[in-house]
C-alpha cells in the first residue's frame, strides 16, 4: 500500500468515522444520562430512535408537513412518549419493589412493542429514506471528502451535545439530575423531587434519540431493525465509561473511527467485530472505561 | 345377521383398512379429486417483499390450471404457511405442512439462507420440495434426492452471470465485488470467482455485514483498487448505502447491482436520492424481458384478475412477483408427467427430467439427477433512476458443482 493510499484511508476513515461516530455518541449520551440518574440500562433506546425516524417520515413524506414544523414536532412527541413511559410503566414497576432487572426488562418489552408497531403500519418492511434538507454536494479536506449532509450531521450533533452539557452542568435542573445520580436519598432530603427528575431525564433521552434519528435517517436509511445501532452506542458508553457523559461522546467517536480504520487497514469483514474487540481491551485494561474515573470497591 | 357374522365382517373391513393404510401413508395429500400442495414463504416481516407476491403468483398459476381442468382430473389444493424468512419458522412451517396437513409435495421458500434449515428434515421425510424463488444453494449443493430450487437463479449462478456481464459487456478487466460476509455471500462469490478465472479477469472482493451502517471502508477500498467496474451483490439496504457512498466518494466506473438488491426499484431510486448516482448503473434481472413488458403481460394481467384489491395498492405487484410462475410451472409439468396415479417417487423422477423454456425467466429451466438448480442466466438493464433500457442478450453462469 503506497503512502498516498495510506493518507487517503486515514483521512477519509477518520472524517467519515467522526460523522457516524457522532450518531453513536448521541445515542450513548442518551443511554448514559438515563443510567447515571436511574440505574436503568435502556434497551429501548434504539427503538426510540427508530420510532422517531418513522414518525418524521410519516409527518414529512406522508402528511406533507415542512421539515421545520415536522422535526420539532417529532422531537417533542418522542420526548413526551419517553416521559410517559417512565411515568406509566417504569414508576409502577419500581413501585412494585421488584428487583432492578425488572426495569431493564420493561425497556426490553418497550423495544419489542415499538418494533411491532412500526411493522404493523406496513412501512417498516422496506428500507426508506426521507428527503434531506441539506443540498447535494461535498467539500474536500485534504484527501477526505465529506458531503454537506455529513457536515450538517456532525455540526448538529456537536451542538446538541454542547447544549446538553450546558444544561447538565450549569442549570438547576441539570444539577438536580446529577444529584439524583450521585445519591438519591441525599438528593431527596435536599428537596429534589425524584420522580420528576427521573421523568425529565427520560424526556431528555427521548429528545436526544429523536434528534439523532432526524440527523441520520436521510443518510443511513430506515428499517424496523435500525435500532440495532444501539449496540454500538452501548459499546461507545462502555469504552468511554458508563458513568461519564464526555466519555460516552468520545467513546462514540472512537467506535465510529475504529470501524472505518479497521475496515480499511485490516478487513471489511472485521468492521462489525472491531467495537467488541475494543470493548474487551478496555474491560481488560481499564474496566471502568476510558473516562470512568477511579475504580471503586464497595464492601457488602 | 348373526353376531358371529357381524364380527367376521368387522374383521374383514379392519383387514382391508389395514391393507389400504400403508398405501395412503405412502402417498399422503392425494385424493381421487385433489392434490394437496404445501406452500410457504414470507407473508409478513422484514423480508416480505422477497416472497409475498411470489407466492401469490404461484397460487394464481395453480388456480389457472384448476380452471383448465386440473391435472389428470385432480384439482390442486393449496395449504399456505407464513415463514417470515426466518429459519425456525421455515422448519416449523414445513413440519406442519408435512405432518399435520399431509401435503403431497412442497412448493415454498423465498429466502436462501433460512430455507437451508429445512433441508435435513425434508430429505428424511422424502417429500418432493420445489422451492419458490429462493436460490437455496445450501440445500441444492450437494444435490439432495428430493430438493429442487433456484428457479429465479442460484447464488453461484448469480455471481457467475454478473461477472460474465461485467467482463463481456462492460469490458472490465478488474472487477470490484462487494458481497455479504455470510454463507449467502460465499455462495455467490464462489460463482463469481470461477467465472472471473474462466474469463481471465481479476476479481477484487470485499465482504461486508448485512447490518453494516458505515460503508466508507468497502467503497473507498474498491475505488482505490482501480477496478473498471463495481458489482454490488448485497441485499437492498447495504446496496443503496454503497451506491450513495460511491457517488459521494467520486467512484465513476460502471456499477452493476445484483438481482437480490432490487426488491423495489422506485424505492432504490428514492433512497439513493441523487440522479447523479445513477449515471452509470446497470441492474441484473432474471426475467426474460423487462418487468411489465408485452412478453410478460399475461402474468401481470393474471395478477390483476386474481388479486384486484392488491393490484390497486401501491408497490403491488412486487418486483419479484413473476418468479413464482416457473416454479409452479415445474410442479405442474412434473405432476402431469407422473401420470394419473402419481407417487412422490414418480414426481421426483419427472422433476429430474425437466427441461423447458418458461418464457418467463432469462434462461431455460433445466433439472437433472445431478443438477437441482434450475436457472442460470440473467438479463441486464441500464437504470437511470427512472427508466430501464435493456442490454441485448442474456448472460449465463458456467459454474458447475464438482462434488466439493
Amino acid at each position: 500500500m503506497d503512502s498516498e493510499i495510506v493518507f487517503l484511508f486515514l483521512q477519509q476513515g477518520i472524517a467519515s468515522g467522526l460523522v457516524t461516530g457522532s450518531v453513536y455518541a448521541l445515542l450513548a449520551l442518551a443511554l448514559v444520562i438515563v443510567f447515571r440518574t436511574t440505574d436503568v440500562a435502556n434497551f429501548a433506546e434504539g427503538e426510540f430512535y427508530m420510532a422517531a425516524a418513522y414518525l418524521a417520515f410519516f409527518l414529512i413524506a406522508l402528511v406533507g408537513l415542512p421539515i421545520w414544523i415536522a422535526a420539532p414536532a417529532m422531537v417533542v412527541a418522542i420526548a413526551a412518549a419517553a416521559g410517559l413511559f417512565q411515568r406509566v410503566v417504569l414508576r409502577r414497576v419500581a413501585a412494585a419493589r421488584g428487583v432492578s432487572v425488572n426495569l431493564v426488562i420493561a425497556t426490553l418489552g418497550l423495544s419489542y412493542v415499538l418494533k411491532g408497531f412500526v411493522r404493523a403500519t406496513g412501512f417498516g418492511d422496506t428500507p426508506r429514506s426521507f428527503p434531506s434538507v441539506v443540498p447535494e454536494g461535498s467539500i474536500t479536506l485534504g484527501h477526505a471528502s465529506l458531503s454537506y449532509l455529513d457536515l450538517a450531521i456532525l455540526g448538529a450533533a456537536l451542538a446538541v451535545m454542547a447544549a446538553f452539557f450546558a444544561i447538565f452542568n450549569l442549570t438547576r435542573t441539570g444539577r438536580a439530575m446529577r444529584a439524583v445520580g450521585m445519591n438519591r436519598r441525599a438528593a431527596q432530603l435536599v428537596g429534589i423531587h425524584l420522580g420528576r427528575t427521573e421523568r425529565l431525564v427520560w424526556i431528555f433521552a427521548g429528545g436526544i434519540s429523536a434528534i439523532a434519528a432526524i440527523l441520520i435517517a436521510p443518510k443511513l436509511l430506515m428499517t424496523a431493525e435500525m435500532g440495532g445501532v444501539v449496540t454500538l452506542a452501548f459499546a461507545a458508553a462502555i469504552v468511554g465509561g458508563f458513568a461519564s457523559l464526555p466519555g460516552a461522546v468520545i467513546g462514540g467517536f472512537i467506535i465510529g473511527i475504529a470501524e472505518n480504520l479497521v475496515g480499511l487497514f485490516v478487513s471489511t469483514r472485521a468492521i462489525t467485530v472491531a467495537p467488541f474487540v475494543i470493548i474487551m481491551l478496555v474491560l481488560i485494561f481499564k474496566p471502568q472505561g476510558l473516562f470512568g474515573g477511579r475504580l471503586r470497591v464497595r464492601k457488602v | 345377521m348373526s353376531k358371529h357374522s357381524l364380527c367376521r365382517i368387522a374383521l374383514a373391513v379392519g383387514a382391508l383398512a389395514g391393507l389400504a393404510a400403508p398405501a395412503r401413508a405412502d402417498e399422503p395429500g392425494l385424493t381421487p379429486t385433489t392434490i394437496k400442495i404445501g406452500m410457504f414463504g414470507p407473508l409478513s416481516g422484514a423480508s416480505m417483499a422477497y416472497g409475498f407476491d411470489v407466492m401469490n403468483a404461484a397460487r394464481m398459476y395453480y388456480d389457472k390450471i384448476n380452471k383448465d381442468g386440473g391435472i389428470h382430473g385432480r384439482k390442486i389444493e393449496i395449504v399456505q404457511e407464513d415463514d417470515r424468512c426466518n429459519a425456525n419458522d421455515v422448519v416449523a412451517a414445513v413440519k406442519k405442512l408435512v405432518e399435520q396437513d399431509g401435503v403431497f409435495l412442497l412448493n415454498g421458500g423465498s429466502c436462501s439462507a433460512p430455507v437451508v434449515a429445512a433441508k435435513d428434515y425434508v430429505v428424511r421425510s422424502g417429500v418432493p420440495w420445489v422451492m419458490l424463488n429462493a436460490s437455496g444453494d445450501g440445500a441444492l449443493y450437494p444435490p439432495q434426492p428430493n430438493i429442487y430450487g433456484a428457479f429465479s437463479i442460484s447464488q453461484r449462478a448469480m455471481g457467475g452471470s454478473v461477472v460474465e456481464f461485467a467482463s463481456k459487456e462492460l469490458k472490465a478487466k478488474k472487477i470490484a465485488y462487494i458481497n455479504h460476509d455470510d454463507a449467502y455471500g460465499a455462495w455467490n462469490l464462489e460463482g463469481a470467482r470461477f467465472q472471473a478465472k474462466d474469463n481471465g479477469v481479476t476479481l477484487v472482493p470485499e465482504a461486508v455485514s448485512p447490518a453494516i451502517t458505515d460503508v466508507t471502508a468497502p467503497v473507498l477500498k474498491m475505488r482505490a483498487s482501480g477496478a473498471d467496474a463495481l458489482v454490488i451483490a448485497t441485499y437492498a439496504r447495504p446496496a443503496q448505502l454503497i451506491l450513495k457512498k460511491a457517488q459521494e466518494l467520486g467512484f465513476n466506473k460502471p456499477i452493476v447491482i445484483a438481482v437480490n438488491a432490487i426488491a423495489n426499484l422506485k424505492q432504490l431510486s428514492e433512497n439513493v436520492g441523487s440522479k447523479e448516482a445513477f449515471r452509470n448503473v446497470y441492474i441484473e434481472e432474471v426475467l426474460a424481458a423487462k418487468p411489465g413488458s408485452e412478453k410478460l403481460a399475461w402474468i401481470y394481467d393474471l395478477y390483476k384478475a386474481n388479486y384486484p384489491n392488491l393490484a390497486g395498492k401501491p408497490d403491488h405487484p412486487q418486483v419479484y412477483m413473476p418468479y413464482g410462475i416457473p416454479s409452479a410451472m415445474t410442479v405442474v409439468r412434473a405432476l402431469q408427467a407422473a401420470g394419473p396415479s402419481p407417487t412422490r417417487a414418480k414426481v421426483i423422477e419427472a422433476l429430474d427430467r425437466t427441461d423447458f423454456d418458461s418464457g418467463v425467466m432469462a434462461g431455460p429451466i433445466v433439472l437433472t439427477k445431478a443438477e437441482h438448480a434450475a436457472q442460470k442466466s440473467s438479463t441486464y438493464f441500464k437504470f437511470d433512476g427512472e427508466g430501464l433500457t435493456a442490454v441485448p442478450g442474456s448472460f449465463a453462469s458456467r459454474w458447475t458443482y464438482q462434488g466439493q
